[in-house]
């Protein structure tokens, strides 16, 4: 599919669906038969076996570094937090964006999210617990993680709850566990909608177990749409407070550069900015790989590139601001970060990071690429370096440099970082690989009603 | 005898003008399966149910986890940090908030899983072609009746609003 053709393919600023979807049955046939009726093909098959060898070698990473702990990484002792810190970081900023993004589309009344909020919803679960690996991987005696779990156990003691490591269990927690619920509740109609279909009777039974008996009734439809709002409402402080917890994992400490207030809203921004990057590569390759082209239409892809340029210049303000304060406050130690990180030991990928964070979604001012495949596909990408390069020199830059300069380290990645890291990227694809066989990835009901919404205009 | 008019509608505007003619006529409306969740079927009774249990869940979640870290921070373990005061109950609050949300949305589910009446996995309208085809893409309207000349009446005012389908089940 190229640029081209999607830009041939437009429909109407004001449509969501392509006129030639009409019928409800067509939607829901659209949606369900390349997962239900049509074999995976060879294509899904080498990309499931890649993706689950790349998953497998980072167990293995990680079991290496549960046997013989910490001093595989790249961390030293001045880089306390390396790969597994950042790694958190920013799958927790992805996992964010995916009920962010649904939520706040369905109070705002976004009629265009119905084609891709199922997408950034399972985004959210499986980002979500790949970013909960990391801070267990990081405790150093993982065994004992089930401790910031309050329990009664016989030595008497309770989780340290001042601690900003007690936070981020509860909020990973508990932000992983809403999300399935709330995926789950937009799930119900349509795993109804599979039951109900012809197919083997052994699938028909799953999905007739998951959709618990729903029916369709007026009845039904009411408390399935009210609980999904008021699940909205409360999804979009949850996230906002999620990743405002991990900014004060940084901000609740003393080291320069990372004394900010300003870090909590501006985490919550760049989770919003690489969310987005990652729900477009999703999107992209749903439509390619199931034919959507009539339900998941070039204006979809075009609203979703404004918003990526609209993060990326509210992600540069908030660098400038990082400078500006700096510099403002007169801070000794604040200013030589600020120096550092243009002139030290990983400028260049300060550089490279400000290049895919900020300029490169400029291309997006263009009308034209934002609905060009490759455009969209080298600026989505570009943001996730670019996300991933934020997190990880937030680390690097100050801790390589403290307050004591006879304890300043450079840091270096060992591959078994790098092993892990890519482990949960292939996990993360792998994951998606299943889902997309066993519930559809576009959600039925709610392009049912945009196609019947359209039809009457 | 009873019987049940059974119809299937490929749009809304069919279903609902269905719907309007049949209360005129005097038709009991016994049953209706919609494929998404349709505007004309307003908000309903009993609407501050699901808000109610998901405001008792959170209360419960986010209330209940502040107590224990109070009780165990003060009375049950006394662990003096650096100095800090044993109820610092500002550093209390990420998790309690966090964990109301979750027990809200748990609150949530259960209200909806009654209201809707769910976990009903067998019942008998699953029997009835009309409702399978209703959570794929048509609109299903059910009126109660009589056989003969009622049930009749029935299925002729579903055909002329625009049924696609419409046939008398007898009960």
């Amino acid at each position: 599919m190229s640029g081209a053709q999607m830009m041939h393919a437009r429909a109407a600023p004001q449509r969501w669906v392509l006129p030639s979807v009409t019928s409800l049955e067509h939607v829901t046939e659209a949606v369900a038969a390349p997962m239900m009726d049509r074999p995976a093909g060879l294509r899904y098959w080498i990309a499931f076996a890649a993706m689950a060898a790349v998953t497998l070698a980072g167990a293995l990473g990680i079991a290496f570094s549960l046997a013989y702990g910490p001093g595989l990484w790249g961390n030293n002792s001045a880089v306390v937090w390396g790969f597994p810190i950042a790694n958190y970081v920013w799958w927790i900023g992805i996992g964010n964006a995916g009920t962010l993004i649904s939520s706040l589309l369905l109070l705002t009344r976004q009629k265009w999210r119905a084609s891709i909020n199922r997408a950034a919803e399972a985004m959210t679960l499986f980002a979500v617990s790949m970013a909960g690996i990391f801070p267990i991987l990081h405790l150093g005696r993982q065994v004992y993680f089930y401790w910031l779990f309050p329990y009664p156990q016989t030595m008497g003691v309770w989780p340290q709850w001042r601690s900003a490591l007690v936070w981020d269990f509860w909020s990973i927690l508990s932000y992983l566990l809403f999300s399935i619920l709330f995926f789950y509740v937009g799930l119900i109609p349509d795993l109804a909608a599979l039951r109900d279909r012809p197919g083997k009777l052994g699938w028909r039974r799953f999905y007739g177990v998951l959709a618990m008996g729903w029916q369709g009734t007026p009845r039904q439809w009411r408390a399935q749409s009210r609980l999904h709002t008021i699940m909205a409402v409360i999804a979009v402080p949850l996230v906002c407070s999620v990743h405002s917890i991990v900014g004060l994992d940084f901000a609740a400490s003393l080291m320069p550069g990372w004394t900010e207030s300003i870090f909590p809203p501006y985490f919550v921004v760049g989770a919003f900015f690489s969310g987005f990057a990652v729900v477009v590569l999703i999107v992209l390759v749903v439509r390619w790989s199931m034919s959507l082209e009539g339900l998941i239409v070039p204006a979809h892809f075009d609203v979703m590139a404004k918003v990526i340029l609209a993060s990326a210049i509210v992600m540069g303000a908030s660098y400038g601001a990082e400078w500006f304060s700096a510099w403002w406050g007169g801070d000794p130690s604040d200013i030589r970060l600020v120096c550092y990180e243009f002139t030290g030991d990983y400028w260049w990928l300060y550089l490279l990071m400000l290049a895919m964070n900020v300029l490169a979604p400029q291309l997006f001012w263009i009308p034209k690429l934002r609905t060009n495949v490759r455009a969209l596909v080298g600026v989505s990408v570009g943001v996730l370096v670019g996300m991933w390069l934020e997190r990880i020199l937030i680390i690097l830059n100050t801790l390589s440099t403290g307050y004591e300069p006879s304890f300043w380290r450079t840091y270096a990645p060992t591959i078994v970082d790098f092993i892990i890291l890519a482990g949960t990227l292939a996990a993360f694809v792998l994951l998606f690989l299943i889902l997309a066989r066993l519930i559809p990835v576009v959600s039925m009901y709610e392009v049912r009603d945009l196609v019947a919404e359209e039809g009457q205009q | 005898m009873t019987a049940i008019a059974i119809a299937t509608f490929d749009s809304e505007g069919a279903w609902l003008r269905a719907r309007t003619r049949a209360i005129a006529a005097g038709h009991r409306i016994v049953g209706e399966w919609l494929p998404y969740a349709s505007k004309a079927i307003g908000p309903g009774e009993g609407r501050g149910g699901i808000l109610s249990w998901v405001l008792a869940g959170g209360a419960i979640g986010g209330f209940g986890l502040f107590a224990l870290e109070c009780w165990t921070a003060v009375v049950d373990y006394p662990f003096d940090s650096g100095g800090r005061a044993l109820l610092s109950w500002p550093a209390f609050i990420p998790a309690p908030v966090e964990f109301a949300a979750l027990t809200a949305g748990v609150g949530g589910i259960i209200a909806m899983f009654v209201q809707a009446r769910l976990t009903r996995l067998s019942d008998s309208v699953f029997d009835w072609d009309e409702v399978v085809e209703g959570s794929r893409s048509s609109f299903v309207l059910a009126l109660g009746c009589t056989v003969g000349d009622d049930a009749n009446a029935a299925v002729a005012l579903l055909a002329d609003a625009g049924a696609a389908r419409s046939r008398v089940i007898g009960l």
